[in-house]
């Protein structure tokens, strides 16, 4: 595949995929039907749904930590369909970041901790360590402060930056991310969201997100897709999926605060521009309706 | 992967075994265990066979499922009979090249040792099949309440025993989960030498023991915040109690080694089955 092929190629492309635990056993369980979803490079996703509605299966067919079983699936181009796929190259290209990433740290020190999947993937030592600078500074922590320090010592917020820095280190074009704010105080998590917002708007990373904080993935995604019962039941924008309050809250999800509000005000027939979905930007374009009523 | 490893292959049912007293499962085990050094001759494991039988189709596990146990040690079985066709000497050679000698009697010994050892698998393993762990530790710890006597920590022992069984399943899946957070990194343990291989294993272990200890110490806090005392004045919440299957189960089994024996017995074959004489064979 050329590298001009790559740049026309959608990020993910999905089609008919099915997946079944304990296929031919009375415990079999269909984690996936039908599956159809495309996605394009530098969108930002935000994968929902209830637990056990397949989103996290679905988002390890991403990387082919499962592997397919029936059903298409390229990823930047790349047929995962295929008998023997190049999996480190699309390793590296897809980097996943698990929920709790932190567990994951085992090396002496910060710095081999984030060159560990560098070296996996052959970069050599020199150019290994200032990728794994790049990525250290990028995730807010002070490279040279850090660099050799036990990750046993650090705090847990800080942890996981390393743990995601380890990921960001490889440069992947598709970042997919479980859960990745889970446990961490809310400054944390808005740091955290930040950070991958900006790798997704300066960097045009592709970014896929497991969450279950409606809030978040209202103001950060793009594109809400929502899982119920191992398949796509709406493939929306946020402001679009939470109109539907009533459908939300019967799926057991819950509507963002901001996306109340901003219905409240739709019913009292105020309508705010539909990218307005944090509280400063609502709060902007409330402003502006009053100057304009007043003029 | 690794999530289809089962620890303890406790096979649910509802069975007149799986409805014992696990106390009596696990004397009537060891007894069996015990019993099954006595017998020598191929009759006795024919008896036995039947009594295995017998069990296993009271307690409505498959055959299978039980043959399955003996899968993961049947290396260890086999060497174990083939050292003991070469190791044993006697009257009749069969075959001989250079050192190596059969003799009849080496082969009958080896059988014999393979049935032996097999039989004793699949009699533990039918109690590991119908007994659950947690009944399991409750059987031990009452067990071996009489060493309370000297000052032997019954209760904590048992204690530990359930908290390893109970922490195994949850280990299995977080090693599963490191497994796939360190293969996303590019992780690679399936190629390379034995020593790429063994070090590949390096930022699994770490972690896991990592995360090992830190459930240890959640568990350690949140018992002492319940302010857990060991063995003082504990009541069970399932109280573990003799019934009628138990009486039956102990009746047949022992019957059942008396009339191997007394047959023995009667045909004057004593000396085969006393267990010095098990010792000279």
């Amino acid at each position: 595949m050329s590298t001009t092929d790559q740049k026309v190629a959608s990020a993910i492309s999905a089609q008919g995929l099915n997946f079944t635990y304990n296929a031919k056993s009375p415990f079999a369980k269909h984690a996936l039907v039908d599956v159809n979803l495309n996605i394009e490079q530098g969108e930002f996703v935000a994968i929902v749904g209830h637990t056990g509605s397949g989103k996290t299966t679905f988002v390890q067919h991403l990387n082919a930590l499962i592997r397919l079983q029936s059903g298409q699936l390229r990823i930047l181009g790349r047929d995962l369909a295929v008998k023997k796929p190049d999996l480190k190259a699309l390793r590296q290209e897809v980097g996943m970041v698990f929920q709790y990433p932190e567990y994951q740290l085992f090396a002496d020190t910060v710095l081999e901790d984030v060159c560990f999947g560098l070296k996996n993937f052959g970069v050599g030592k020199e150019q290994r360590e200032e990728m794994a600078r790049e990525a250290i500074e990028l995730v807010g922590l002070n490279f040279a402060k850090i660099k050799d320090k036990s990750p046993f010592d650090l705090s847990g917020g800080e942890k996981r930056r390393v743990a995601l820095a380890g990921v960001l280190a490889m440069k992947p074009k598709i970042l997919v991310m479980d859960e990745p704010t889970a446990g961490l105080d809310p400054r944390g998590k808005r740091e955290i969201l930040s950070l991958v917002s900006d790798i997704n708007k300066t960097q045009g990373v592709t970014v896929i997100m497991v969450s279950h904080d409606m809030n978040e993935v209202y103001e950060n995604a793009n594109r809400v897709v929502v899982f119920r019962d191992g398949q796509i039941v709406h493939d929306t924008t946020p402001r679009e999926l939470f109109r539907l309050e009533e459908e939300i809250v019967a799926m057991n999800l819950e509507v963002p605060a901001m996306a109340q509000f901003t219905n409240e005000l739709e019913r009292q027939g105020y309508t705010l521009p539909d990218n307005c979905k944090t509280v400063e930007e609502v709060y902007e374009a409330v402003l502006k309706l009053k100057e304009a009523r007043h003029a | 992967m690794l999530r289809d490893v089962t620890f303890g292959q406790y096979y649910p049912s509802n069975s007149f075994v799986h409805k014992m007293d696990a106390r009596v499962k696990l004397v009537l085990v060891l007894l069996y265990m015990v019993g099954i050094f006595f017998i020598v001759s191929f009759v006795g494991f024919a008896f036995i066979t039947v009594l295995l039988l017998t069990v296993i189709l009271v307690s409505r596990v498959p055959l299978k499922s039980v043959l399955k146990s003996i899968r993961g040690i049947i290396f260890l079985l086999f060497l174990t009979a083939l050292l003991n066709v070469f190791f044993n000497k006697g009257d009749t050679l069969l075959w001989s090249w250079w050192k190596i000698e059969i003799y009849q009697e080496g082969l009958i010994f080896a059988a014999k040792m393979l049935l032996r050892l097999t039989y004793l698998v699949i009699g533990s393993s039918i109690l590991t099949l119908t007994t659950t762990p947690v009944d399991l530790t409750h059987a031990v710890e009452s067990l071996l309440k009489p060493l309370r006597i000297i000052k032997f920590p019954v209760h904590e022992f048992a204690l530990i025993m359930s908290l390893t069984l109970s922490f195994i399943p949850s280990l299995i899946e977080e090693t599963d989960r490191i497994i796939r957070a360190q293969k996303a990194r590019g992780a690679d343990f399936d190629t390379g030498g034995l020593i790429k291989r063994a070090k590949a294993f390096v930022p699994i272990l770490i972690p896991l023991l990592v995360g090992g200890f830190r459930r240890a110490e959640e568990l350690a806090n949140a018992m002492n915040s319940r302010c857990y005392e060991g063995a003082t004045k504990r009541t069970q919440m399932r109280v573990m109690k003799l019934g009628w299957r138990d009486a039956v189960a102990t009746i047949f089994v022992l019957l059942f080694f008396a009339t191997i024996f007394v047959v023995y017995g009667m045909q004057g074959n004593w000396g085969a089955i006393s267990w010095l004489n098990w010792l000279y064979f």
